[in-house]
């Protein structure tokens, strides 16, 4: 019953919630949260306005946002010293959200143009094989792949890193709930895919005949 | 926010307006989330099928375009063909990428359904997705 009416006072904080939120996330940011620490540790300090300061459940409820919402006051992204404040700052990073999802699909075609070429050269090993009448036969073997320490897999290797770390990040972003910022993300990810798979189609087009 | 996953009576998913106190509620946005996964399923596939359509047709055309040109010797009548068939395949991969941005928005809706950390919708996807692929993939190899 406690934590229902807990919940309760959260949903109509909630919609005065960008204003709430910046008054937490000044708090939060000079006690280090984003570095993920223990929410819990804000509780005995800090002195909420509208509920006694025992509900710890409440500053974690707060603290980041569960459903989407259009606003572009006191907004962390990613890294602790990157706040969005102004609507300037808001446009910026919906470039910058939108670059980096159109480079994420970029590089994911990319990865797959540089596989298939690397794999198009075809290693015959031929060796000796003793015959059945004591003849010597060549035998050859055809192998298809990369070896391990060759630079075509060495550099898979490091895009693949790349990558990996650019989806998490995109990932991130998108957990922020921010309408603006999710959208630069959804749209980034569709112009990449229109600008860079236009491309591939045709070589894919050519390259399957062959096959 | 709780950060371990809890059989709850109580989500909100997504949205102000999508927040549920009952059983029954929760029961339909399982149902809800099932289904999102299933299209979610569904699109990868669909996606799949509709290059393979557009490359057996425009491969086709391109071919057919040959043998005019080969027979007619006309250059005048390349145009308006080449044209139709730039066309054409323009407006399948503008398709594709609207199908794209579709797979990455629910995609990313499907992880913040589980970030709820409700063990009901979990299951939801996670059933959505074994039966959206079930359902789906026996069609990607058909054609």
């Amino acid at each position: 019953m406690r934590t229902a009416k807990v919940r309760k006072k959260e949903s109509s904080a909630d919609s005065t919630f960008p204003g709430k939120m910046g008054h937490f996330h000044h708090v939060g940011m000079s006690m280090g949260m984003s570095s993920g620490d223990d929410n819990s540790t804000m509780a005995p300090s800090h002195h909420h306005p509208t509920s006694s300061a025992s509900h710890s459940h409440s500053h974690m409820m707060m603290m980041m946002p569960m459903t989407f919402y259009f606003g572009f006051k006191n907004v962390e992204l990613l890294f602790s010293g990157l706040v969005i404040n102004t609507a300037g700052e808001m446009a910026g990073a919906f470039v910058a959200v939108f670059l980096l999802a159109m480079f994420y699909e970029g590089l994911k075609i990319a990865r797959e143009g540089l596989l298939r070429k690397s794999q198009v050269s075809i290693r015959y090993n031929s060796m000796p094989v003793p015959g059945p009448n004591g003849t010597i036969l060549m035998e050859t073997h055809k192998t298809v792949g990369q070896q391990m320490l060759s630079f075509p897999h060495l550099l898979q290797t490091v895009l693949h890193i790349i990558q990996v770390v650019i989806s998490y990040f995109l990932m991130l972003i998108f957990m922020t709930y921010n309408g603006y910022l999710c959208i630069a993300v959804a749209a980034g990810a569709g112009m990449g895919y229109f600008l860079f798979s236009w491309k591939k189609a045709v070589v894919v087009d050519i390259t399957e005949h062959c096959h | 926010m709780a950060m371990h996953f809890i059989f709850s009576d109580e989500v909100v998913l997504l949205f102000d307006f999508w927040s549920v106190h009952s059983p029954a509620g929760v029961a339909l946005s399982v149902l809800v989330i099932l289904l999102l996964a299933v299209l979610y399923e569904g699109i990868k596939v669909g996606k799949a099928r509709l290059l393979h359509q557009a490359l057996t047709s425009l491969s086709i055309s391109t071919s057919q375009q040959l043998i005019e040109e080969t027979d007619q010797h006309s250059t005048s009548s390349d145009s308006p063909h080449v044209s139709r068939t730039r066309l054409r395949w323009f407006l399948c991969h503008f398709g594709q990428s609207l199908l794209h941005v579709a797979q990455v928005v629910i995609g990313y809706f499907m992880m913040l359904a589980v970030m709820s950390y409700n063990t009901w919708i979990f299951f939801g996807v996670v059933l959505g997705s074994g039966v959206g692929y079930y359902l789906a993939y026996p069609l990607l190899s058909m054609t």
